[in-house]
Parts: structure tokens; C-alpha cells; sequence
């Protein structure tokens, strides 16, 4: 089995934590110049695996192998000696410090006992260059999108001389063509020897960039297939069973207007957005990162302010910038950020469901805790949401079941209209199948929803009109019939014409 | 929820319940392991009366954290409460007393007070959008510096109505002890039960899912900072009730102690985490320390190290328990903590505890020595205002010299200029049965309560350098400070030649020391017309200040001939900042007589210094104490006396 082409080689590895067995004789090996998928469902122990790998747990039992001899990795510095760099999906990064000074932290090139600037900052366009990036070493870290973090995270690990660079998600906050451009990057180092781990919940990408797929389920490896393997079998594979439907949209009749957003704009950011989303449908927002989707829905939502233009639910004029007004005619907001905007982490499942209808359950100043447990019990199990009780910290859920908690939180304050900006990103297949029930259960009883997402294929598959933004602009509406990536795509990168700047705007169709 | 989960195969009955709930709660095992280490050492700790005093000592403190508290639970910091505690008792005892008005608006209007200025924090805060550390680091100045305003620097005398609340119900129950809790149940209702408290967790948990879940933040942190105020006014009348004396300068440093209370006990800085039953336990666990501490004779000095250590390992132990995977049960335990979890978090607990024991017993060991020494049956305790001055070192080692002398057991005890500290010490000499109290007071009027209620208890009290005011003492021993500064007018003009430009430079604004010996230079300078004082300011008896002063000073009056220190600390500190002119060309005189202050005497920089004799002083006031405590007739002043030092003397005193 043993190559010398082997780079990496782990064998049996079991590690538990109090009350969990989280990886359970995991075998797993990575050769020289290789794309190694690892593939699983949430909590199948992928992220306790690459900490294993790279020093932050150390596993009960079992072996860790470099180039066939046994190693302990007891830290970030041991990893850092056997030359294996970690992307994680938080990224690392300083924010007010610059590309360069983030690449070679801890490590910058002195002299004299001083930063040598010059030289830390040459190297760093060096290794920026070899990712593409075109970003200045002396650009703060602040100011960068989301993809060119993830560039300056990859060139960091290759000023390390990584060998084996483990990728957890990377892809998860890209738009399709920046994920492109990660792909000729991961090929790239490939090509000069690499071993990279890479780990996605997108399936259609394996096949792009894989080589072999390694897939746990439950802390076990239940199987090593080759990258080719259709998606059907990788399904079945991590879920134990086969999903039937991907997308299981189903439509019901649409009804009223719900809320209907007429010229909205805030400048610099978003100009004359109009559109209206009617009971029981749901309309997707899509466009490439930065193109104002999230924008729009907050300032919809009254989070931000706008210049000009209205927002009615239910033929309501709302108050502009104004939470509450929003709230008490019914929307919701399910924010991008879970953790950062969406929940209260070290609360209680309980605090977290009954946190918009605290008001509501008031009564003369005191709280009716008794009827906000009732309320929170029943939403959570009609929502399915796995826990030990409404006590447990919402920190301590999965993905999947914290998304519940913010959806149940909106549920139980009877929003009719529920904006969810990307709902199910970071977020395994089995539970994002259940996060598109309950949008057909909701639209089924009437809600109205707008879902804003990145993943072109959940949009495609779950709305039934497809709005697209290109900076700052509505450049185009799609009925779920004409709705292909193909031609979402060419809306999302067309260029909206400077001289339409006046007050007309572009709404394409 | 919680408490299901919990249930594992551990040891169960009341003995595992315990167990858990002290596994589960650092700062309860912390003060556990001090209570019984406290009484294994001091026979005198475990007895009912000295259990009320900690409960009294605690009182003030544990009130103004619960209103940190709130403001803590929603990630905020109010640094403000001690001096607006401060201010709101001034309110009260001024409209009263003063200004004449019903006590019962006069309380109304010190509520007021608390509200308002946690109104103008929280509107900084959520309006103005400044960080809470600088809105009420702002409102920690503005309030001190009104409470002196509106004082004039002065104790003002409290209105009796009202310092019932400082003493005890049927002659046992203090009424702090009964205000402390109250406001506890009150606290724990509010963050427990009511819209306002689930906000704060809120807010402090996740201030953007909490605006975004429509909860008015801006709103609500406006009430929590004006509820932490209240709470302050609460405290700061509890204060001066036990003090029967509105102080502007109480409870300074009071917020860091608050803080300190917050955080022992249990609540996160990060926000939305913490507890009032937590809360009470942190001041608790201040309140203990301090206390046997000072029943154990330990060294004022290392008193503050202990303190500090004690901090340090209390949170320590919580830190070290939660990152061991123990959750408490307030915050909902995960249900995969089983077992095992248990197991890890016992281990790293009991490590802790250990930690804590090891500190509490080393530190009482190591300090036992300046405890009971032999067969001698006088014992007697002396509270010093501060040692932060060699003044008062002086006199620490002038009485402490005659303790040695005469074999007699001397414990001594900084209050660090606060008087209620020192009606704390006061109230444990006196509960322990010493001979006699040696009393140097803070200030005079705060010093009465305890000082009757040592003379209740049968024990002589001898008031050093400052007199004690409404309560009988055995003996004042004491330097005349305004006869001194009628002195340093003199010689001051009389250098001068009767006439020019004068500056003074003041002590701490409220101190007697400073308004005597004030009283007494301006009354002497009148003598002299033509010598104009054109500054006073304050420098606050300090060295460094009184650089800053007199450099600031330099700069609107250039030409001053002559200046007047109240203390010697701030004239070398003015003799810093006149260079070279300091002397001849510009006289400067001091007061005390300290070995700095006389050595300056002698090289010339200082002109003269208005010597006190601080050791004895200590001297006199033993030996007075040993005869009252004999029940011999003691004479009700002992003055000692005052000189003046010039270059031409100063070799007699050295």
C-alpha cells in the first residue's frame, strides 16, 4: 500500500471527546500531487480529522505516518515542521494589518533586528503572483472581498513550503467564477507536488478537482472512491441512504402581494430595485458577491437605511431604516451571517427561539418565561431541531439546527415574509434537504419568501422566479422555467450601461 | 433541562448534589475554601457578630455591583458607580441638611441623581456612540467633581432619618445586610424575569442579532445604564448612612471592587453571562478577605498582595473549570456532556481549589508572625488613615516602637483614605475584644458610628492627629494644625518681608488636615497685608501633583515671591518645578516635617517646614491607649508640639 509517493498516511486514528466518539479508526492517506477529497454529512468528523492533521487535538489512539515514518503532531508549530498548512473556513487573517505583514506574520524577514519591509513585501507579490491575485502587499487586509482573503490565506500557506495543504470548504463564500479561478490555482500546485486535502459540500465539484474522494460517515471512513464516481453514489455513500430529491420545490398557487419593494435606492450602493414577492412563492436572489443582494434585504428589512423609493407589505408603507416597523408588518430576516448577526451563541436554544417574541411575551415588565418555554418546545420539535433540550447552548448545535433556530425564531413571531440570505451555506446535504421542506411547508401556508444565495444550483432548484442583481442593479427576472445557470450567469456579469444612470433604471425584463 | 442532564452516574443524595453545585460554581467553592480556612485560623471569624460584620462590609460594595452587573450582562463596563454613589449621597445630605427640604424628596432627589447620571452615560453610550469605558470614565470625574462642588470639599452631616439605615434592626440585624439582599432579589428578578433583563443577555450576547430581532438596543441600554446609577445612589446611601456623613470623597476606587465582584463571580467582560446570586458571592468573597485579613493581624501592607492574589485565583478556577468542559448550569449543559466531562472538569477544579487553599494558608502563615506575640493580655488595634505618606509611616513606627517596648500586642491596619474601610476595621477590633482602639480617623465625622459602637462594647477609643467627632473618646492626640499653619504664614512673611505675591498649594480637597491647616495660614497671612495670595490649588498631598501644579501655576504667575504647601510632599514637588529660583529668590514652605522635607530644609531649597512629630504622636497615643485600656484617667487632649524648622534649627530635629 506504502509508496514513497506517499506524502501523508494516518491509520486507526480514534479520538473522542466527552460523551461523543468523533472519529471512530479513521484510515485515510494522501500521495504527492493529489487532489484528496473528503467528503462527509456535518459532524461525519472531517473538522476533527484536520485537526488532527494539523495539531490541535491530539488522537487517542492510532497512527500518524510522514513519509512512512510515525509522527506526533502536538501543535501549530509541529504541523508547520512537517510542512502542513491549514486553510480553515474562519479565516486566520489580521484585519488592519497589510497582505504582506498577514502572509509572513510571526515570521517576517528582519534585519537588523527590524521588519526589512522591502524585502516582506517583494516576497509577498512573489507568492500573490503565483496564486493570481492581484492585490498590493500593502493593501490592509480590511479592505479585500472575501475571495482575495481566501487568495492571501492560500499564499500564506505557500510561504510556508507547505507540502500538504489541507482546504476546509473553501469554496463555500465564492461566486462560481472565482471558484474557478481556485480550481486552476489548486491544479496548479498539483502540478509542482502538493498534496492537497480538500474538503466540499458541493458535489459537482469533485469531479472538477478531485482525484480521489475519501468519505466519513459517523467517524468511520466508510469508503475511498475514485473522483469520477457519480453524485448519486457519493450521496449514497455519506448519507448511508439516497436522497431522493436534490431540490424538492414544490409549488403552490401564488396568491397576493405580500411585499412589494418599488425604486429602491441607496446611493453608491443599489439603484431603483423594484420588485414584489406574492404569497406561497418563493423568489431567488442571485448575482455575483458584492452586487447588493444582502444590501437590498437589509435595507428591506429596515437593518439599513435607503435615499429614496418604498417598501409595503401587504400594501403598507413601512418606515424607513426601522427594525420594528418591518417586524410588526411581518418580515423576517434570516441573516448571512448566522453566527455573527443571527443568534446569541452562549444562550439557550430556548433564549434564542422566544428572542423576537420577548416583547410580545411581556407583561408588565416581566416576562412570561413558562409560556416562551411552551412556545420555544413546540416550535423546535416542529422543526425538527436536534438537541438535548431547550437548554442546550446554541453554540454547541450544528449548522443545520442553528438555521432552524433562526428560522423558528422569525416562526414564532409570525413573519409572513421571511428574506433568507443564504440559508444553507456551510450547512451538509441531509440538513439542507430539511431547510427546503419547511420553505415548501411555508409556502405552502402562505409565506411569502425571498432567498438570496450564491449557490446557483439551490436557486435554480427552489424559486420560482429568479431575480438577478449586477452592481447595485436588478439586471434581470427569470420565470423557474427559463431559469438556467447559463443564463443567470450572463445577467450576473452583464456590465449595466453608465447611461442609464437617471432615475429609469434597468430592470431587464 | 439543565439539571436533567446533569444527573449522571455520579454520586447521588445531597452529598453529590453539593459537590456539584460547588464543581459547578468557581467562586462559591472559592469562598467556601476561605470561610473555613478563615475560621481554622481566627477563633474570632466563625461567631455571629463578626458573620454580620462581613454582611455589613459587604453590603455597599455587593449593591453597586449588582448595578455592574446589568450593565456587565450586556457587555458594557460602567466605571462610574463609586463616584456617583458619592454624588447621590452628597445630593441627599446637602438639600437636607443644608438646603432644608424634607428628607423624603431629599432621598427622591439622590435617586434622581443615580438615575440621571446613568442617563447621561447610557446616552453616551447609545447615542453618542462613545465606547462605555471612556462615556463613564467621564461621568467618574464629572460626578466626583460634583459631589465637591456641591459640598465645598466638606463632609456634610447626613440627616439622622435617614443613617437608620446604617444601623441595625432590634440592636443585631443591620439594616445594610437587609438592603444588600433586597437589592439581590431585586437584581436576580430583573435579569431572571423581565423584558429588560433578557435584553441585557441579549444585547451582551449578540448586540446584532438582538437589533436585528427587533429589540430597541439604544433604548434599552439607555435604562440599563440609568438602573446601574440607581443602584449607585442605593449604595452611596447606604454609604454614608453607616457614616452618618455624606463624604465626597467616599468609595473612591469603589468601581474597580465592583468589577472585581461582577467577575468573580462567574459573569464574562464579552457580555451576556452572569448571575446575581454570582454577583452577592464575589463581594462576599472581598468582604471575608478583608475581614480576616484584619483578624489575623496580617500586614497592611500585605493585605493588598493577598487581596490581589485572591482575585487573580478565583477567576482563575472559573476559567480553568469552564475551559475543562463543565458548563454551568445556568447556561444549559450540552447533553454530550456526560460522565466523562464530569470527570475532567472535577480534576481541573480540584486543582484550582488546591491552588486557592495553598495561597490562603502560605499567605495566613506567612503573616502570622505580626500576630498575637506571648503572654501579654493588652491587646490593642490602630487604624491609620493611609500609609501612603511617610507621615503616617512615622507614626506606624513611633507607636509601634512603645507597643515593643512595653510588651504589648499592637495590630495595625490601613484604611487607605477611605473612611468606610476604616469603620469596617473599627467594627472587627471591636468585635474581637481588643483592650483599646487607636483610631488616626479618615475623617472626623465618619469615624463616630464605630467609634460609639466601640464605646457600646466597653473599648476605650483614642483619636490620633484627628479628632473624632459625636462620640466620646478616651484622648485626642493630636499636633494643633491650625495653630501650625498661622505658623507658616508667619515665617513665610516675614521672609518676604511683609509684602509680595503668595500661591498655595493645597491637600486633598475634604480632608481635615487640608482645611485646617488652610484655616490657619489664611487667618496668619491677614496679618499681613501686603501679601496677596493671587492661587490656591489643589495637588492633592502629593510629590508628583504638586510638580504639575506649580508648573501649571509658573505659567500665570510668573513672578510669585512665595509659596505655601500644606504638605511637605507637594512643596518638594513645587521646589522641583521653580528649579534653581527655589530658596532665596523663592521661599517655600511645608508642613510635617518629614526626613525629605528636612533634609530639603537643610540643603536650602526649602525654606521651612512646619514640623510635626509623627512618631510622637504614635508614641502617645499607646501609651494613652495602655492606660485607658487599664482604666486609668487619661487626659482628653495630649498636644504635641509643632515647630517651625528653618536652616537655622533644623539639626535639633534630625
Amino acid at each position: 500500500m506504502s509508496s514513497p509517493e506517499t506524502l501523508l498516511r494516518i491509520e486507526g486514528i480514534r479520538k473522542t471527546f466527552p460523551g461523543v466518539v468523533a472519529l471512530d479508526g479513521v484510515d485515510f492517506d494522501l500521495r504527492r500531487g493529489e487532489v484528496h477529497v473528503l467528503l462527509g454529512e456535518n459532524g461525519a468528523g472531517k473538522s476533527t480529522l484536520i485537526k488532527v492533521l494539523s495539531g490541535v487535538h491530539a488522537p487517542d489512539d492510532g497512527r500518524v505516518l510522514a513519509d512512512g515514518k510515525e509522527v506526533r503532531i502536538h501543535g501549530a508549530q509541529d504541523a508547520e515542521r512537517l510542512g502542513i498548512a491549514t486553510i480553515h473556513q474562519e479565516f486566520t487573517l489580521v484585519p488592519d494589518l497589510t497582505v504582506a505583514e498577514n502572509i509572513f506574520l510571526g515570521r517576517q524577514p528582519r534585519r537588523y533586528g527590524l521588519v526589512d519591509r522591502k524585502r516582506m513585501e517583494a516576497e509577498a507579490a512573489g507568492l500573490l503572483e503565483r496564486v493570481g491575485v492581484r492585490v498590493s502587499p500593502r493593501a490592509k487586509v480590511r479592505e479585500l472581498g472575501i475571495a482575495q482573503l481566501q487568495m492571501v490565506e492560500i499564499a500564506k500557506a505557500l510561504s510556508l513550503d507547505a507540502r500538504v495543504l489541507i482546504m476546509d470548504e473553501p469554496t463555500a463564500v465564492l461566486t462560481s467564477e472565482e471558484v474557478e479561478k481556485l480550481f486552476s490555482i489548486v491544479r496548479t500546485l498539483r502540478e509542482t507536488g502538493v498534496g492537497i486535502v480538500f474538503i466540499t459540500h458541493h458535489l459537482e465539484e469533485i469531479a472538477a478537482v478531485g482525484d480521489r474522494v475519501t468519505v466519513l460517515r459517523d467517524g468511520r471512513s466508510v469508503g475511498r472512491v475514485p473522483a469520477g464516481t457519480p453524485e448519486d453514489e457519493l450521496v449514497r455513500l455519506m448519507v448511508g441512504r439516497s436522497i431522493e430529491a436534490q431540490y424538492p420545490r414544490t409549488r403552490p398557487g401564488t396568491g397576493e402581494p405580500l411585499l412589494t419593494v418599488r425604486g429602491l435606492t441607496r446611493d453608491g450602493v443599489f439603484h431603483d430595485v423594484s420588485f414584489e414577492v406574492r404569497a406561497g412563492e418563493v423568489v431567488g436572489l442571485a448575482g455575483l458577491v458584492g452586487a447588493g443582494r444582502t444590501e437590498v434585504a437589509r435595507a428591506v428589512f429596515g437593518a439599513d437605511p435607503y435615499d429614496r423609493g418604498t417598501v409595503e407589505v401587504g400594501g403598507t408603507r413601512l418606515a424607513r431604516h426601522d427594525v420594528n416597523a418591518a417586524l410588526a408588518a411581518g418580515i423576517g430576516l434570516v441573516p448571512e451571517d448566522r453566527k455573527g448577526q443571527g443568534l446569541l451563541l452562549d444562550a439557550s436554544v430556548q433564549d434564542n427561539l422566544g428572542l423576537v417574541t420577548l416583547r410580545s411575551a411581556t407583561r408588565a415588565g416581566l416576562v412570561d418565561r413558562a409560556g416562551q418555554r411552551a412556545a420555544a418546545g413546540r416550535i423546535a420539535e416542529k422543526l425538527g431541531v436536534r438537541m438535548a433540550g431547550l437548554g442546550q447552548q446554541v453554540r454547541t448545535l450544528s449548522g443545520g439546527n442553528q438555521q432552524k433556530v433562526v428560522i423558528g425564531k422569525w416562526l414564532l413571531a409570525r413573519a409572513r415574509v421571511l428574506i433568507l440570505d443564504e440559508p444553507t451555506r456551510g450547512i451538509d446535504v441531509g440538513a439542507k434537504v430539511e431547510i427546503y421542506q419547511l420553505i415548501n411547508e411555508l409556502t405552502a401556508a402562505g409565506h411569502a419568501v425571498l432567498m438570496i444565495s450564491s449557490d446557483l444550483p439551490e436557486v435554480l432548484g427552489m424559486s420560482d422566479r429568479v431575480l438577478v442583481m449586477s452592481q447595485g442593479r436588478l439586471a434581470g427576472e427569470l420565470p423557474a422555467d427559463e431559469a438556467t445557470q447559463d443564463a443567470v450567469m450572463a445577467l450576473a456579469v452583464s456590465t449595466t450601461n453608465t447611461a442609464t444612470q437617471n432615475e429609469e433604471g434597468s430592470r431587464g425584463l | 433541562m439543565a439539571s436533567d442532564t446533569h444527573l449522571s452516574g455520579a454520586p447521588a443524595g445531597r452529598a453529590g448534589a453539593v459537590r456539584r453545585l460547588l464543581l459547578e460554581n468557581g467562586a462559591l467553592s472559592a469562598l467556601v475554601v476561605l470561610v473555613v480556612g478563615m475560621s481554622l485560623l481566627s477563633g474570632d471569624f466563625l461567631t455571629t457578630q463578626n458573620l454580620l460584620n462581613v454582611g455589613v462590609q459587604a453590603a455597599v460594595t455587593a449593591i453597586l455591583a449588582f448595578g455592574v452587573t446589568f450593565v456587565i450582562v450586556s457587555a458594557g463596563i460602567d466605571l462610574s458607580v463609586g463616584s456617583v454613589a458619592a454624588l447621590s449621597a452628597t445630593v441627599l445630605a446637602w438639600t437636607a441638611s443644608e438646603q432644608g427640604l424634607p428628607v423624603w424628596i431629599s432621598v427622591l432627589l439622590a435617586l434622581g441623581t443615580g438615575l440621571a447620571c446613568g442617563l447621561v452615560s447610557g446616552a453616551l453610550v447609545s447615542y453618542g456612540k462613545l465606547p462605555p469605558f471612556i462615556a463613564t470614565l467621564a461621568m467618574l470625574s464629572v460626578g466626583r467633581g460634583l459631589a465637591l462642588v456641591i459640598s465645598q470639599g466638606s463632609p456634610i452631616a447626613f440627616p439622622e432619618s435617614v443613617s437608620g439605615i446604617g444601623t441595625t434592626l432590634g440592636g443585631w440585624l443591620p439594616v445594610p445586610v437587609l438592603v444588600m439582599i433586597a437589592a439581590g432579589l431585586l437584581t436576580a428578578l430583573i435579569l431572571g424575569r423581565t423584558y429588560l433583563g433578557r435584553s441585557m443577555y441579549a444585547i451582551g450576547g449578540n448586540e446584532e442579532a438582538a437589533r436585528l430581532s427587533g429589540l430597541r438596543v439604544k433604548r434599552q441600554k439607555l435604562a440599563i445604564y440609568a438602573l446601574s446609577g440607581a443602584f449607585a445612589a442605593v449604595a452611596g446611601i447606604v454609604l454614608a448612612s453607616r457614616l452618618v456623613s455624606a463624604q465626597p470623597q467616599a468609595a473612591q476606587g469603589y468601581e474597580l471592587d465592583a468589577i472585581a465582584a461582577v467577575v468573580i463571580g462567574g459573569a464574562s467582560l464579552a457580555g451576556g453571562v452572569g448571575k446575581a446570586s454570582g454577583t452577592l458571592i464575589g463581594a462576599l468573597i472581598l468582604a471575608v478577605l478583608r475581614n480576616g485579613l484584619n483578624l489575623l493581624s496580617v500586614s497592611a501592607f500585605w493585605q493588598q498582595v493577598v487581596i490581589g492574589v485572591v482575585i487573580a485565583l478565583a477567576v482563575l478556577l472559573d476559567t480553568l473549570r469552564r475551559r475543562a468542559g463543565v458548563t454551568p448550569a445556568a447556561a444549559g449543559a450540552p447533553g454530550t456532556s456526560g460522565p466523562g466531562a464530569g470527570g475532567k472538569g472535577a480534576r481541573a477544579a480540584r486543582y484550582a481549589v488546591a491552588l486557592v487553599c495553598v495561597a490562603a494558608v502560605v499567605a495566613a502563615v506567612t503573616f502570622w508572625r505580626s500576630g498575637p506575640s506571648g503572654t501579654t493580655t493588652t491587646k490593642l488595634g490602630m487604624s491609620l488613615s493611609t500609609l501612603n505618606n511617610p507621615f503616617f509611616v512615622q507614626m506606624k513606627a513611633g507607636a509601634q516602637r512603645e507597643a515593643k517596648e512595653r510588651g504589648i500586642d499592637l495590630t495595625v491596619t490601613d484604611a487607605q483614605n477611605d473612611a468606610s474601610q476604616q469603620a469596617n476595621q473599627l467594627q472587627n477590633f471591636t468585635s474581637e475584644g481588643r483592650s483599646a482602639i487607636i483610631v488616626n480617623p479618615v475623617d472626623s465625622d465618619a469615624a463616630g458610628p464605630a467609634t460609639r459602637s466601640a464605646g457600646k462594647a466597653g473599648i476605650p477609643v483614642v483619636a490620633v492627629d484627628r479628632a473624632v467627632n459625636k462620640a466620646d473618646t478616651a484622648t485626642l492626640v493630636a499636633s494643633d494644625n491650625v495653630t501650625g499653619g498661622r505658623q507658616a504664614a508667619k515665617s513665610l512673611a516675614e521672609k518676604l518681608g511683609g509684602k509680595g505675591t503668595v500661591v498655595v498649594l493645597q491637600g486633598t480637597a475634604g480632608t481635615t488636615a487640608s482645611r485646617e491647616r488652610g484655616k490657619g495660614f489664611a487667618e496668619g497671612i491677614k496679618d499681613y497685608p501686603g501679601i496677596e495670595v493671587v492661587a490656591k490649588q489643589p495637588a492633592d498631598f502629593d510629590r508628583t501633583k504638586g510638580l504639575d501644579v506649580m508648573t501649571n501655576l509658573l505659567q500665570s504667575h510668573r513672578g510669585v515671591d512665595g509659596v505655601f504647601a500644606e504638605n511637605d510632599e507637594m512643596a518638594l514637588g513645587a521646589i522641583k518645578a521653580l528649579g534653581a529660583r527655589a530658596g532665596d529668590s523663592v521661599p517655600v514652605v511645608g508642613f510635617d516635617g518629614t526626613p525629605d522635607g528636612l533634609k530639603a530644609v537643610k540643603d536650602g531649597s526649602l525654606f521651612a517646614s512646619v514640623a510635626q512629630q509623627p512618631g510622637e504622636l504614635g508614641r502617645m497615643a499607646v501609651e494613652n491607649a495602655v492606660r485607658a485600656a487599664e482604666g486609668k484617667e487619661t487626659p482628653s487632649m495630649v498636644k504635641v508640639p509643632v515647630k517651625v524648622v528653618t536652616a537655622k534649627n533644623v539639626d535639633d530635629f534630625s
